[in-house]
Formats: structure tokens, sequence, C-alpha cells
């Protein structure tokens, strides 16, 4: 149970000729389940590493429950981390590899079976305590590494990647252990993926970092509903956001956002912020999802109704994923349609102007 | 196609079979000579002993009790614990530091350790001997050091093989659970380490226990001298003559602890040469 504060952190390589987080300022709240995410090489696994003490930092504070731990070692910073390798012990036993941390405690062997044995059960891997970590299945093995963090009820729990190396179905499963993990601990976990559905579905807060920056620190309906910027309207959402170049124009009374011949009446709410855009470009954002296909609306003179040729098609059960050309750029639609859709049908598309972004092209930065 | 597979097998265990008859027919007559006379060795040296050139253990008495065999084989055994111990014990904790400390010192030092398994031993055994000589090596304990030295090389490059495929994390995972850098290397790092720390203490061990030149050279054949020095030294006779049946027991008795000690760890001889070389 624990809070976690950045104050201005910096972190550099190689004496400072390589700068992974320029300035890095963040706090996690108690009990919270807050994930990393963002693209490889964006410095979250690093910022992980800083919490758990296995990277110094170059400057700035680290506190974890208002206590400063940039000096303190790993081991008394009350953390535990699960890896993405899993960094079992190979020549222990299950139980062994879970006991190993507070036998070095000089606990009671009677307190260390308790322990042991209350997370085995949890994680239901009480038939492999002596097993040795090779005789172990992929998530057999993920959940003696949970386990190996729990007997030590830690203040922080870290997870790095932790289900990359499993399979799709495994890794649902596990997802949703993790997350049960969490409400029955009550503790602090930071977890870092760079898997944006895990980060949706497990998380109270998410951290969108690009380039050892913080994007956006919110909760995920907020990353997903009101991104801060394109980098974080591209990388939440699957498939990603389509954006669209238009320019802003006034039509009486009401804002519209002329692209490709087609025009996309503003919305109330957003009329407001883009009234300093009217005869500039911005970029429109519109998900794949808030396309609808024609057919499944009344018709309005208000509707943007756009017509594509379709270059691919993927089935994907209920739905059925677009791929259309609009100035040059690939973009795609997921609509939910009664018929099959095949390469190089013309389709009518309504574009939900309630859930359109706009975005500054210089900046990037979400408008509204 | 399965019977030119069977031929194809069939070539090659008789290619085996022939390897292994080159291999063992010097252990085998020295083995069948051992319980001859020296009159039968010399007339039939291949035959087996029958009832008229059986010489029971007589051989084995006669060398045992000439050569000072037990002084020489407490020699042999002491060099050999300690020298392979140190070998085993300071490279593989030289080669972890090399292998996780990434600087230009450390490259030095690795390369360095690698160029020395190409030095011939003939070409630095007299500038050796007389330092050995200079800085009172020239004794049981002294020798122990110059073996360290010799076998750092392929010591140190056959553990950081194996260091290189361990993942950091599992360190990592430890200094976490709360262990200091000895702790993780004696809890950890080197259980991990087990086959090829078998392999590096099965090469050196045959290696000190049967080297010559180094011993001879620097402990001489006073009573330092280890077995490979006192099987030669003894059991000459006038005119050069040599005791042959003796020599021949003794030199079973000098090869057996090695040969018991290589057969008992042998299976982690391929599973060290291995390890690192596939991912797991």
């Amino acid at each position: 149970m624990a809070t976690i504060k950045f104050k201005d952190v910096v972190k550099s390589f190689d004496n400072g000729k390589v700068t992974v987080i320029p300035d890095l300022s963040l706090e996690i709240k108690d009990k919270e389940f807050v994930v990393l995410v963002g693209p490889s090489g964006c410095g979250k696994s690093t910022t992980l590493r800083m919490i758990a003490g296995l990277e110094d930092i170059s400057s700035g504070e680290i506190y974890i429950d208002d206590k400063k731990v940039n000096n303190i070692p790993p081991k008394d910073r009350d953390i535990a981390m699960v890896f993405q390798s899993y960094a079992l012990y190979p020549h222990m036993t299950v139980y062994k590899n879970m006991a190993f941390a507070l036998k070095l405690k000089k606990l009671p062997k009677k307190e260390i079976d308790e322990k042991v044995m209350w997370a085995a059960k949890i994680l239901e891997i009480e038939p492999y305590l002596e097993r040795k970590p090779k005789a172990l299945s992929g998530g057999q093995r993920q959940r003696v590494a949970l386990g190996r963090a729990m007997v030590r009820n830690p203040k922080v729990f870290l997870l790095d990647e932790p289900l990359s190396n499993l399979d799709a179905k495994l890794r649902t499963e596990m997802r949703s252990q993790i997350t049960m993990l969490h409400k029955r601990l009550q503790t602090t976990f930071v977890y870092v993926t760079h898997d944006q559905t895990e980060a949706m579905t497990m998380a109270d807060r998410i951290v969108v970092m690009d380039k050892g920056v913080i994007q956006q620190f919110d909760t995920p309906q907020m990353l997903y509903n009101e991104p801060a910027n394109m980098f974080v309207a591209g990388f939440i959402g699957s498939p990603r956001m389509n954006f669209i170049n238009s320019g802003i124009v006034k039509d009486g009374e009401k804002l519209k956002a002329r692209f490709s011949g087609y025009e996309l009446t503003v919305s109330k709410e957003k009329a407001e912020y883009l009234a300093d855009y009217i005869g500039k470009e911005v970029i429109l954002g519109i998900r794949p999802e808030h396309f609808i296909a024609a057919e499944e609306i009344t018709p309005s003179k208000d509707k943007c109704i756009i017509t594509v040729n379709t270059e691919i098609a993927e089935m994907m059960g209920s739905e059925t994923n677009i791929y259309f050309d609009l100035d040059g750029k690939q973009n795609i639609a997921q609509i939910k349609t009664g018929r099959k859709i095949n390469p190089g049908d013309r389709i009518r598309l309504s574009v939900d102007e309630d859930h359109a972004h706009f975005f500054d092209p210089v900046t990037t930065a979400a408008i509204g | 196609m399965k019977s030119r597979r069977a031929f194809k097998e069939s070539l090659l265990y008789i290619l085996l079979f022939i390897i292994s008859v080159v291999f063992l027919a010097p252990i085998v007559i020295i083995l069948i000579n051992s319980f001859k006379s020296n009159f039968h060795i010399s007339q039939s040296p291949f035959s087996l002993p029958n009832v008229e050139t059986f010489a029971g253990i007589q051989n084995f008495i006669k060398g045992f009790t000439q050569a000072d065999f037990s002084r020489a084989f407490a020699n042999s055994a002491f060099i050999t614990v300690f020298s392979v111990a140190g070998i085993v014990l300071l490279t593989s904790m030289t080669a972890w530091y090399l292998v996780r400390i990434k600087n230009r010192f450390t490259k030095l030092i690795y390369y360095l350790f690698v160029f020395s398994m190409i030095v011939p031993f003939q070409m630095v055994m007299y500038t050796m001997t007389y330092y050995a000589f200079e800085l009172n090596l020239n004794n049981r304990l002294g020798i122990i050091f110059i073996y360290l030295g010799f076998g750092a090389g392929l010591s140190v490059f056959m553990f950081s093989g194996f260091i290189k495929s361990i993942p950091t994390e599992i360190e990592e995972a430890a200094v976490i659970d709360g262990c200091s850098p000895l702790k993780t290397f004696f809890l950890i790092i080197f259980p991990i380490l087990k086959p090829t720390a078998i392999t590096v203490a099965i090469l050196n061990a045959m290696w000190v226990w049967n080297d010559y030149l180094l011993p001879y050279l620097v402990l001489g054949s006073g009573s330092n001298r280890t077995l490979p020095v006192a099987i030669q030294m003894a059991l000459t006779g006038g005119y050069g003559n040599k005791d042959m049946g003796a020599l021949m027991a003794m030199l079973v008795l000098t090869i057996l602890p090695i040969i018991v000690f290589y057969l008992f760890c042998q299976k982690y001889i391929i599973r060290g040469v291995l390890a690192g070389a596939v991912k797991g």
C-alpha cells in the first residue's frame, strides 16, 4: 500500500549522451493499478526499473510512500517485480523460488510455509510446488513469478510485460487473474506493456509514453474519448484512428470540416474550440468504429455520407473492417452489416460527427 | 531407403569402433601388462596373462614401495584438488564480472585471457620457472597459483560463454529478493553454472593430474614430486633399465582416479560444452 511520486526525474545513459527520460513527473495513488504503455523504446520499462531501483536516476527524485528512495537499494524499497521472462531460479523448485526472499529475510520456517501455501492456493499452483521451472508451462511459470512477488507482501507490485511471452488465450486468462489479484491484495500495481488492449482492460489509469515523455495520464475511458494528441489517439483503440486532412469553413451558424469533397458538420461542443481555425487546416480524427454503414441509418441532410471503394474487407464476426483510400491515404472503417462485402464494392459510410476529433496539424494537440 | 540408412549407420559404428580401439588399446595394454612379469612383458606385450605369465599383484607392491607412490599420490591429489577448486571458483567469478560489467578494461582483460590460450607452454616455461623460484612458488602450494594462471584462459572463456546465456533478469530478481552480489553469485549464478563448472573441473583435473613438464620444472624430483614425475624417476635400474611390470602397475593406479572421476562426471561434459550454444 503505497503512493509513488516522480519529481522531475531525468534518466540518461553514456554519461548524459543519450537521454531516455528527459523530465518525468508523475503521481501514482495508493492501491491504484497504473499501466505504462507506449511503443518500444519509449522509456516505460526504464521508468519501472527506476521505481525498482534497478536503474539509477540521473537527476530528480522518486518517492515511495513519501519516502525518497533515490539511494535506497532495491531490497529495501519494499517492492516486488515480475519480469517478462519470469526470471525464475532454474535450479530451485517452485516452493524454493517462492520462499527464497523470505529465507533471506530469515523468517521462521512455519511462517514461510504459510505464506508460500497461501500464494500457491490463490494462484492454483499447489500441485507444482516440488517441480522445477523447466517442468512447467508458460502460464504456470508466470503464476509462480506472481507468487514469488506475492509472498513478500510488498507495498508495490511492479510488472514488466509479464504476459508478452504467453499465447493469446492464456494472456486473456492471466489478464483477468492479475486484475483479480489486484483487487484481492489491495496494493499499488505498476504494469508495463506495449499492448493497448492489456492497458485498457486492466488499468485504473494509463500513462501513455513516447520518447520518454508522458503524452497523457488518465483513465482508459478518457484516453479513448478525449485523447490529448494525435499520438494518444493513434495508440489507443484498435484498429487505430483515421487521420484525415481537412479545412474548417463557416456555413451560416455552423462550422464544417471539409475533406475530399465531403463536408462534416462540427458538433456544437467542438465548434466553440474550432472558431479560431476557420479557414485553416486541421486534422480530422475518426475512429473506425465511428463510421456507420449508410444503409443502417435514417437519411438526413446534415449527415456526412462518403462513398468509398473497398480495397480489403476483413470479416471479423460481428463487424467487418473495410480498408479504403481517401486522398491517397489508407483508412479503415469498422461497420456492422448483415451483408458480405467484397474488395471492389462501393460502400456508403456515414461519419458519426459527435465522435469526430480535431487536432492541430502543427502541434498535433487535440482541439477542444 | 531404409537399407541405405542401415548401411550408413553400420559404417558409422565400424568407424566409431575403430576409433574406440585406437583410444582404448594403450590403456588395455597397460592393464594386462601390469599383471605380467617383466620377462613376459617384453616377450609378448599384447597377450593376456595366463598361468605362466601372471605375476599377481607383485608389480603393484613393488611399484608402490619403490616409487614412494603414496607420497607422490598425495602430492598430486593435493595439487590437483586445490588447483581445480581455485580455477573453478575464481575463473567463474572473473567470467561473471567480465560478462556483466561492460567497459574497455573488462574487454581488454577478457581478450588477454583468450590470448593466453594460444601461447604454448614451451614458449614461457624457462622464464616462468625462473620467476617461480624467485617468488618461492617452487613448492606444493606455490604451483597451485601457477596452475591457476595457466588454466584461467580456457576456463574464463568457457564460463563467459555460458554466463552470456543467463538472463540478467534472474540476477535482478535476486537483487530485489535481497541478495548481495556475493549471495547472488553463490546462491543463484554458481548453481546455474554447475554443468560448465563440472566440465571445467574435469578438463583441468585431467590436465593437472597428468601434467609432467610443469611439476618437473618447478617441483623437481624431490619430496614434492607428483605422480608422473615419480613414475618416470623411480623404477629405473642400471644402464637405463626399467622395471616395466612395476611401471605398468603404477600407470594403472595413476590413471584410475582420473578415469573414475571422468566417468562419474562425463554426462556433464556435453551439457557444459553445449551450454549457451543453443536457445533453451
